[in-house]
């Protein structure tokens, strides 16, 4: 079974169809990216995925539930932990607070407004193992804000991480860096997806991106699927090379 | 905690030393410092402002004032029973304003205030309208005792009061729900994205701090002997507000203090002049300029060099 399985997704914005009958599926352990020229959809696929915009039509299943109207939040207890596109950290907190905040959400007693010490112990611990996966202890008792801009972004993926997540979605994790962040950022994530105990999904743009690290791939293009299979696959599409690729294969 | 202990120790002695007329002034500050660190949890932890703090003050008072009129409930326990029915109240409000973020929310709480302002002007028989409720009594006991009832026996029950609240407080922004309060502070959307059902977090805060500030007002209402509806005016919302970020946001201590300095400021101004809430308002700006950090900041500031 799929762990997250989209039918016939559709999202209208009044006039404007941003998502069209999207039926896709992610298999557990896989590493998906979804593809597609700027304005196919990708983020508003993403918003209808991780719950933070409603769908007009269709049904989103996590692990066979289905999770359509479900709050954000709800989907994250589940166990879909996501990145933004636009880095989103606690820019005061040390990178360390930032990680074990995250792991916290995962804790029955993340609440509690007394006492605590092993809530923190325990957040801290997994947030801990997540910082050193990502090659980001030596820089744990750092300020977020602080961190270089390639740093910033693998601490989001870090705080993901520390969810033990069963599904990691991932919007554009390269957006906003430079040609060698960017190549150090793809370094370090092919590294961790290598490890094969992760599900991803991922939405990008950046082509070489898409092509080192995901082994799965769905393209996007005016809100519609329109190819979904291996790489080689869709780079050999007529359609895709014609509707996106322009080429580029 | 051995600060605290100090603390506790000195303001314990200090009424064997001073003057009636100074105990009065300093029970007055303890109750407004209360008042004020109560805000704090909302405004410094989770950067809630709100306009409207005064309504969990008059709740409190008007309560209070209330139960000690109308029965025999000891008045320690008045007090207590007051407290957390402001905080009761609260969640109802806090429901209400945090639909809105931000500027939105602060005006709600504002406008709730006002509605209470607005109710106690006409609901006679619980406030006495603009009359308010006069001839408060402190009431015997527990066991009998009439020591709460003396000056200086109503003076250890607000000490007692601040402490406790503050101890109550303190480990609250410490502990793992404190921790997602200043997730909210920081990025509220990402505190919600990580899986935190932000919005009860912060009901949750509003309550505490309503229950807080409830305690405030309800010892107000037995220390002056009356309650009336200015308790519940935008006037004490604002100057409350005032002491907090004077004081320093998100210290707990900071506001204690700047409730104390407010006191002390007006109560030496307003023997030269009746304007004496200008000074003190370029007192504030001087702060908002030149020391956001409060009075607190700049201690801590000053011991750093």
């Amino acid at each position: 079974m799929p762990l997250l399985e989209l039918q016939g997704l559709t999202k209208r914005y009044g006039g404007i169809l941003a998502v069209d009958q999207v039926t896709m599926a992610v298999e557990p352990g896989e590493v998906r990216a979804v593809i597609g020229p700027n304005g196919a959809g990708k983020t508003s696929l993403f918003h209808l995925i991780t719950g933070v915009v409603k769908a007009t039509e269709g049904d989103v299943l996590f692990d066979g539930q289905r999770v359509t109207a479900m709050p954000a939040f709800g989907r994250c207890q589940l166990g879909m932990s996501r990145t933004f596109q636009i880095t989103a950290l606690f820019p005061e907190m040390s990178a360390r607070e930032n990680t074990s905040l995250a792991a916290q959400a995962r804790d029955k007693q993340r609440w509690r407004p007394l006492g605590g010490g092993s809530v923190f112990a325990e957040a801290q611990r997994r947030g801990d193992a997540a910082l050193e996966r990502l090659g980001l202890t030596h820089v744990a008792h750092r300020p977020a804000g602080l961190l270089s801009h390639g740093d910033q972004r693998l601490l989001e993926v870090a705080m993901a991480l520390a969810q033990q997540p069963r599904l990691l979605l991932m919007d554009e994790p390269t957006q906003g860096l430079s040609v060698e962040e960017t190549a150090q950022a793809v370094d370090v994530l092919a590294g961790l997806f290598a490890a094969g105990d992760l599900t991803v999904l991922l939405v990008e743009h950046d082509m070489e991106v898409v092509f080192r690290l995901a082994e799965k791939i769905t393209v996007l293009h005016r809100g519609a699927v329109i190819a979904d299979g291996d790489p080689e696959t869709v780079k050999a599409d007529a359609t895709v090379q014609s509707a996106y690729l322009g080429g580029y294969a | 905690m051995r600060m605290t202990l100090a603390v506790a120790v000195l303001l314990a002695l200090l009424p064997l030393g001073l003057p009636p007329y100074a105990m009065t002034l300093l029970t007055e500050a303890l109750i407004m410092a209360l008042f004020a660190m109560s805000l704090d949890l909302m405004v410094g932890y989770a950067r809630l402002i709100s306009f409207g703090h005064a309504a969990a003050y008059g709740l409190g008072a008007y309560t209070c004032g209330n139960i000690l009129l109308h029965t025999d409930i000891p008045l320690p326990f008045a007090v207590l029973i007051a407290g957390v029915f402001s905080g009761i109240v609260a969640i109802g409000v806090a429901w209400v304003c945090t639909l809105a973020t931000g500027v939105s929310f602060s005006m709600l709480t504002l406008a709730f205030a006002q509605l209470l302002y607005a109710v106690a002007f006409k609901w006679t028989s619980v406030t006495g309208a603009s009359d308010g409720l006069a001839g408060i009594p402190r009431t015997k006991g527990p066991f009998g005792t009439a020591f709460f009832g003396t000056k200086m026996g109503f003076y250890y029950l607000t000490m007692a009061c601040l402490f406790g609240s503050f101890l109550f407080a303190r480990a609250v922004v410490r502990s793992p729900f404190g921790a997602v309060l200043r997730g909210i502070r920081e990025n509220e959307a990402k505190t919600l994205s990580l899986g935190y059902n932000t919005r009860l977090y912060k009901i949750a805060v509003v309550a505490m701090s309503y229950m807080l500030g409830g305690l405030a007002g309800a010892l107000y209402a037995p220390f002056a002997g009356f309650a009336n509806t200015e308790l519940l005016f935008w006037l004490l919302s604002g100057q409350v507000l005032i002491m907090v970020i004077v004081g320093g946001t998100g210290t707990l201590v900071g506001p204690i203090l700047g409730a104390v300095f407010f006191l002390l400021v007006q109560q030496q101004l307003s023997t030269y002049t009746d304007s004496w809430a200008l000074v003190f308002g370029a007192i504030f700006i001087l702060f908002v300029l030149f020391a956001p950090e409060g009075i607190l900041g700049l201690a801590r500031r000053r011991r750093a060099h």
